[in-house]
């Protein structure tokens, strides 16, 4: 609550911010506070719309869909959960995230240090070649990916999945770490060389831990998008015991054109789907919204 | 000093990884758009540049790229308009600046297929939340608006890729705007530069360049869009709906029967591919001229 501590009038505030908040509340702020709080209020009722609508019965769902349930239940949970197989679908999104991210980290990090922090021909080269990746559309890549993943048997598993994750996720991080290692100062470098480290050393002891916070960055960035994605899964994945969360929910979608409209229990699924990268954002929305903007503008 | 051993040993698992699952399928989709295939090696029949033939005459990829179009020109224009003004109000100086950006922002962490199911169910005929929000404000003209009618769908699909789209722009921008020296705000105060003043003389050039980067990117981003418009599509989606991601899913993959239509699907995503390298080009083209220097 740092904004109570700016209320005008209050002593030990500087004098022009002061005037910010007393003497000229322009109409364009006015007009800027309205804009920006519909705006938002617009992001907190969808988010409180979903939710409240997964605890209603249809039939109030569509009767009275703004208004609040008469009885709050669980029902719908229940039902997706393991009726329409969203348990399975949970812990399938858990594993392939998690590896695909921890996986990445452990191929992109190295390569993001030496190609930042030593000198050798041809390294912007390969740096550029790895930037070049982000230019590539995914949909280009949808056919010879399942065909590749077909011939050495992984199409249709989790792996073939965690595979293709990591591999197209590492332009972007091997870019931003690249930039972030970049960053660094070489004065802890240079004296661990000159106390004798070996040059692994000095990554593992020396600069990964600088590089923490970058690493962290990038491996939250990837976590939520991961988490989210659901049309690379759309081409690979053909089992329904395969599918990833936000498949699953496509997949929901899909199949309640012909099971009759189960709206609420399609609200429960979104909720699940929605509430693990809610909560790291509301922990960390600054890291992500700072992380966003590294491999974003450059 | 870094040996050379482990300078191989570190890039190589990344190099591995991303040549064996990112350029060489970028290869193979080249090589495969020349030719006839379902997939079986056996089946598979040389064309040539048939299959690029074939998509100049045909009327759904026509409509597809025509729809994509309006995504990158219309779509971001509303964009950059919106994320332009949510960045210029937020920096006004106001309070609870970071909590209107991440407020903003915050649809773009959730699962694109969530946002899409709401987006459903608000411009749902006859229950849906719009519907019965402006049959209660008895605006019964405007319920009376079939939102997802053919001719109406795309534009309902664009409104919440917008919504969306501009919290993720606006982040952007602001990173930009943030990077612009506050002491030439103060001299231009000194010297008596009102607000528009300063906004026009100020801001606007100082900022060109970052827009012009961040709709480079968001042209790159629009060209490929899929996830929307396909999941709010639903089951059998609407052709108005298509872009040329998913024509090109379609003709790989099909809808409810596989069509496996694959060097031919490819060829959509070779033709993705050129269009991007030509933005991308021209970009550089743009702003090796137009670089400003501060």
């Amino acid at each position: 609550m740092s904004h109570l501590q700016q209320t005008p009038g209050q002593p030990g505030i500087s004098s022009s911010k002061k005037a910010r908040w007393t003497g000229n509340l322009s109409v364009a702020q006015a007009i800027s506070y309205l804009l920006l709080a519909v705006s938002s209020l617009f992001t907190v009722f969808f988010f409180a719309w979903v939710v409240i609508a997964s605890f209603k019965k249809n039939r109030d769902l569509f009767k009275f869909p703004w208004r609040l349930p008469d009885t709050w239940s669980i029902d719908n949970f229940v039902k997706v959960w393991t009726t329409n197989q969203f348990g399975v679908y949970f812990s399938n999104s858990i594993v392939v995230v998690c590896l695909s991210v921890i996986l990445l980290l452990i191929v992109a990090t190295p390569a993001a240090y030496v190609l930042s922090r030593s000198r050798f021909r041809g390294r912007e080269g390969i740096t550029n070649f790895f930037i070049v990746g982000m230019g590539i559309p995914v949909p280009l890549l949808f056919v010879p990916l399942f065909v590749t993943l077909s011939y050495i048997h992984l199409a249709d598993t989790l792996t073939g999945l965690i595979v293709v994750y990591i591999a197209l996720s590492i332009p972007f991080t091997v870019y931003v770490l690249t930039s972030f290692f970049s960053s660094l100062p070489h004065e802890l470098e240079d004296a661990a060389i000159l106390d004798g480290c070996r040059d692994w050393q000095v990554f593992w002891h020396v600069m990964l831990p600088l590089a923490m916070p970058g690493v962290a960055t990038v491996a939250l960035l990837n976590f939520v998008w991961l988490w989210n994605e659901y049309q690379l899964s759309l081409v690979l994945i053909n089992s329904p015991e395969n599918r990833t969360l936000s498949l699953g929910l496509y997949a929901l979608i899909n199949s309640m054109q012909y099971s009759g409209g189960d709206w609420a229990s399609l609200f429960a699924g979104v909720t699940i789907v929605t509430v693990p990268t809610v909560i790291l954002y509301l922990f960390l929305s600054e890291r992500m919204i700072g992380g966003m903007t590294m491999g974003g503008v450059k | 000093m870094m040996r050379k051993r482990m300078i191989g040993l570190f890039l190589l698992p990344a190099l591995v990884f991303y040549i064996g699952f990112v350029i060489a399928p970028a290869i193979q989709a080249i090589v495969l758009s020349f030719f006839d295939t379902s997939g079986f090696s056996d089946a598979r029949r040389f064309v040539g540049l048939g299959n690029y033939a074939k998509l100049l005459g045909d009327e759904v990829f026509w409509k597809a790229g025509a729809n994509t179009l309006l995504i990158m020109v219309i779509g971001g224009v509303a964009v950059f308009l919106l994320a332009f003004g949510y960045t210029m109000m937020i920096n006004s100086g106001i309070r609870w600046r970071k909590l209107f950006r991440a407020a903003i922002f915050m649809p773009n962490i959730v699962a694109v297929v969530a946002i899409t199911s709401f987006w459903s169910f608000l411009f749902m005929p006859r229950y849906g939340l719009l519907f019965s929000l402006l049959k209660h404000l008895q605006l019964d003209t405007l319920a009376g608006i079939a939102w997802t009618a053919p001719e109406n769908v795309f534009w309902s699909m664009l409104l919440g890729l917008v919504w969306l789209s501009s919290g993720f722009f606006m982040i952007l921008i602001m990173a930009g705007a943030d990077k612009i020296p506050s002491d030439i705000y103060e001299a231009a105060r000194l010297d008596g530069a009102g607000h528009v003043e300063t906004f026009r003389h100020i801001t606007l050039p100082m900022i060109w360049d970052v827009l012009a980067i961040t709709y480079v990117l968001w042209l790159i981003q629009a060209l490929k869009t899929m996830e929307f418009p396909y999941a709010f599509g639903g089951p059998n989606i609407d052709s108005n709906l298509y872009t040329t991601a998913i024509y090109l899913y379609v003709q790989g993959f099909g809808q409810r029967q596989p069509i496996y239509a694959l060097g031919y699907a490819t060829a959509i995503g070779v033709v993705m591919l050129v269009v991007t390298t030509v933005i991308v080009l021209a970009c550089r083209r743009l702003m090796r001229r137009e670089r400003l220097e501060y």
